[in-house]
């Protein structure tokens, strides 16, 4: 099929003002939120934008019988390269399908599209007294669906738990262009849980049309504390002794003091410029346990060493020490012109000597690395500082990244928190699993889509996808056949 | 080389009256992928067991050739308090586990049927949850790490020991509840919580199903912090159980509160008799008389719960079928219900209450029947959404069918 009538037959699905064709109009979706230079990219055939399922499942049955790739895409904040195109192929943007079709107040669900905005939803159902938990730092702009793809975390996912958490229920367009609903509204349905391996599977096993989620109630008292400390270790400390004293904060947040000299400049959110670490810690429920557990909290801080708590209840205090936190990545431009974010998790109790060491790359690789992270579930992200106009930088920053993941690993840590894999960390899958842990998640996206055509390229190896899947299949031919071969 | 163990559970044990001739008992993950590629090549049936507290969950195989039991794959295999993450063996004792987290203030969330003789990897493959489903959700947010031994004669594992994770597919979830139709689970991680300081339950009795249902509508509404909420019917008697966790402070007012709220005809347990009362909830998942009852368990959308049970009673009534038990969970939907047939039962009967079911709820899973009523039934109710994709899974991961055949839904 020529470029001309693909693009008629788009138009013809989706209406003419929802394709772009243009290399003007498509030089944006070759990108998403990750660092230039850190993932490959190649220009997509076309955009489309549906606004129902079946131009979805219409557009994938022309992209089957184009065989071109389908790669589906919301806001475009991802991190790993999740939303970039490999092998071009037909990008489809869900972000006009951005309805609330339900809120129900008794079963505490929403019914969203994709591509409604993750903020939105909570504001929406805000007057109803519920919130959708998972709250990553690009919630203005990022979409469910995205979420859902990637899995996202956020601060509050200490107590409330990840996207997958909160998912329930997905309508999804599978790579043959069938519709399907996984899990629902009741619990106990059959089969294998499609709706938990569907979300964090990258938009690889199918796209996700409607979200079925749960709501959270909205707290009756939220208190946020502030505890500066003269060094890491011993706001790291301070952290382990609140989670060993039983009391599982909403979030539990670090930053070091590039961090500050960043962000109290800008937002004047009163963190103590000389302070080697600030913890921000949030802790919510009923009003009476609220306010114990906050004095529990401050005292251990002070125990641990904090040279002071502050105790914000009123939203309006509460927001100003949350904005020097959610704003972090806006004010490093006062620091760098550039910086890579990075995501990794290692287990709590490693969190001081991994912090040693990500300092030691600083020093070995004379880059500035800023830690703001969420030190209650041990998820680091140590943000590079560089100028990417300087010849090498760029390299510097992937050399350094590959060492700090390393030593994250090596600790029993994980590749990435809450950022996914997509083609950013895809090389460094082999550093965690075997060719064996592969070839099982190589046997799920087979059995989703065998022909590859969902956003090929992210998660596996590069090179990995044809020859392993083909292994798999005649390991599996050959024990029907019954020739076993260990 | 594979070892023919004995162990004292797997010796008594059938399956829906089937026995096996054999029984393995794998040392560890390795030694058991290697029993499952051995049995694989030989066209050889394995039926994986644990603690044997659910193995009336299934349709009846179609055959059974091999048991392997997981009680060699015990222990606790790394357990970090203060990262709050645990990773322990499959054929580890669901109460061995508990009480080693107790030492630490610590738990896993959790009340499932089968109480402490469950094992870790039984609870994984069968994703079995119980009343504290209301407030703590189930094994599926606890579980972020698993190991896996598949027909292949592969051991993978997925996941880890951290609270967030993205790295790859979300393979845990993928196994959890698959009843080892994709390998037989060998070690899981989890994530572990506080164990609340202190603990109360309320019980309430009413006159009526209405009145009892409507009792706990309004506390849930009300959003009282609870830990649980069941409403339950034995014999024709109505009551309500709410579970209270938390701080010593926040435990009592609530209390306070739900006391001022409940009939008159009620009562409340605190700390140790309130645990040993749920406990016992928990162990009644049974059925009363197994020869003639079928244990069902329906899950419809949760402001529907009291339709659905009280739903259930009528047409179950009307079929001439008694239901002596019956719990329902209005915060989550589910219904467990004991469906007493008398001398009318026959594999008829129970299809026909199952398709009665069908039309009551959106999920119907038949827990624990009569074998021979059992013949041709998929227990499992209807055949879910994206089977065909199921089927792939099935495919990928055990091509020769050798874990469980026909025993998971749709036959696979």
């Amino acid at each position: 099929m020529n470029r001309e009538i693909l693009i008629e037959k788009l138009q013809a699905i989706v209406g003419r003002d929802a394709v772009f064709s243009r290399p003007a109009d498509l030089l944006v979706y070759e990108y998403d939120g990750s660092v230039d230079g850190a993932v490959d990219t190649a220009m997509p055939s076309a955009v489309a934008l549906p606004t129902t399922t079946q131009q979805v499942a219409d557009i994938v049955q022309l992209a089957r019988l184009a065989g071109l790739p389908v790669v589906a895409r919301g806001a475009g904040t991802g991190l790993s390269g999740g939303a970039v195109p490999q092998n071009g192929g037909i990008i489809i943007s869900l972000t006009r399908m951005n309805r609330v079709l339900e809120i129900d107040e008794d079963d505490r669900t929403a019914l969203v599209e994709p591509g409604v905005i993750n903020l939105e939803l909570s504001e929406e159902t805000l007057p109803y007294g519920y919130f959708f938990a998972p709250d990553p730092s690009s919630q203005k702009a990022c979409t469910i669906g995205g979420n859902v793809a990637e899995n996202s975390g956020g601060p509050h996912c200490l107590k409330y738990g990840v996207t997958t958490n909160h998912i329930l229920g997905l309508e999804v367009v599978l790579p043959d262009g069938r519709i399907i609903w996984t899990g629902g509204r009741a619990t106990g349905g059959s089969g294998y849980d499609l709706t938990g391996a569907l979300v964090g599977s990258e938009g690889m096993l199918g796209i996700v049309t409607k979200a079925l989620v749960r709501l959270t109630p909205t707290p009756e008292a939220t208190l946020v504390l502030l505890a500066p400390f003269g060094d890491i270790e011993s706001a790291s400390h301070a952290t382990s002794r609140i989670i060993a004293a039983g009391i599982v904060p909403a979030a539990l947040e670090m930053m070091d003091n590039l961090t500050i000299q960043a962000v109290e400049p800008a937002y004047h959110a009163g963190y103590p410029m000389d302070a080697g670490a600030v913890l921000l810690i949030e802790i919510d429920g009923i009003t009476d346990d609220v306010r114990s557990t906050g004095e529990e909290i401050a005292a251990i801080c002070v125990e641990a060493g904090a040279t002071e708590v502050r105790i914000a209840t009123e939203k309006a205090e509460r927001e100003l020490l949350w904005k020097g936190r959610k704003m972090a990545l806006g004010a490093m431009g006062r620091l760098a012109p550039n910086y890579y974010l990075h995501d990794t998790v290692v287990p709590r109790s490693k969190l001081p000597a991994t912090l040693k060491r990500v300092e030691e790359i600083s020093h070995d690789f004379k880059l500035p690395i800023a830690n703001v992270f969420h030190a209650g579930d041990g998820n680091l992200h140590p943000l590079m500082l560089f100028d990417r106009r300087t010849p090498g930088a760029t390299e510097r920053v992937l050399e350094a990244s590959k060492e700090i993941i390393t030593y994250c690993v090596e600790v029993g840590g994980a590749l990435s928190g809450e950022h996914g894999i997509g083609t950013e960390k895809r090389g460094y899958m082999t550093l965690v699993y075997t060719a064996d842990d592969l070839a099982a998640m190589a046997g799920l996206k087979n059995s989703f889509d065998p022909r590859g055509m969902f956003n090929p390229e992210k998660i596996f190896p590069k090179g990995y996808m044809c020859g392993e899947v083909r292994a798999l299949r005649m390991q599996a031919m050959a024990q029907k056949l019954g020739i076993h071969a260990l | 080389m594979p070892s023919n163990g004995h162990h004292p559970v797997t010796d008594t044990l059938t399956i829906d009256g089937y026995s096996a001739s054999d029984v393995q008992t794998p040392g560890d993950a390795f030694e058991c992928a290697l029993m499952l590629a051995e049995a694989s090549s030989l066209g050889r049936a394995v039926t994986p067991v644990g603690g044997g507290t659910a193995l009336d969950l299934g349709n009846l195989p179609e055959r059974v050739d091999l048991m392997i039991s997981t009680a060699g794959l015990s222990g606790i295999i790394d357990y970090e308090p203060t990262d709050l993450v645990l990773s322990v063996g499959a054929g580890a004792r669901f109460g061995d586990v508990q009480a080693v987290l107790a030492e630490h203030g610590q738990r896993l969330p959790l009340d499932p049927p089968g109480g402490p003789d469950a094992t870790i990897g039984g609870l994984i493959a069968t994703a079995r949850s119980g009343p504290l489903r209301y407030s703590a959700g189930t094994l599926r947010d606890l579980l972020i790490g698993i190991s896996v031994a598949h027909p292949s004669g592969t051991v993978t594992k997925a996941g880890g020991m951290v609270v967030k994770n993205v790295s790859g597919y979300d393979m845990p979830r993928l196994y959890l509840g698959s009843l080892g139709t994709l390998g037989i689970i060998t070690s899981a991680n989890f994530k572990v919580l506080p164990r609340p300081r202190a603990e109360a339950t309320i019980l309430t009795r009413h006159e009526t199903a209405d009145a009892a249902f409507a009792f706990a509508s309004r506390l849930h509404v009300a959003r009282e912090p609870m830990a649980a909420l069941e409403v339950v019917q034995r014999e024709g008697d109505w009551s309500v159980a709410v579970r209270i966790e938390g701080r010593d402070q926040t435990v009592e007012m609530v209390r306070q509160r739900i006391s001022a709220e409940a009939p008159s005809d009620f009562s409340s347990l605190d700390s140790e008799a309130s645990a040993t009362w749920w406990a016992d909830f928990v162990s009644l998942y049974r059925p009363q008389d197994p020869k003639t009852s079928v244990l069902v368990r329906c899950g419809v959308r949760p402001k529907d719960t009291a339709t659905l049970a009280l739903g259930i009673i009528a047409a179950m009534a009307n079929a001439g079928v008694t239901v002596p038990y019956l719990a329902a969970s209005p915060g989550t939907g589910g219904v467990l219900a004991e469906l007493s047939f008398g001398a009318n039962g026959s594999a008829q009967t129970m299809a026909e209450a199952q398709s009665l079911l069908l039309e009551l709820a959106d999920a119907a899973t038949i827990v624990a029947a009569p074998p021979p009523w059992k013949r041709g039934i998929d227990i499992w109710g209807r055949l879910p959404d994206g089977f065909d994709v199921m089927e792939s899974l099935r495919q990928q991961f055990d091509p020769s069918r050798t874990i469980n055949p026909g025993r998971f839904a749709g036959f696979l």
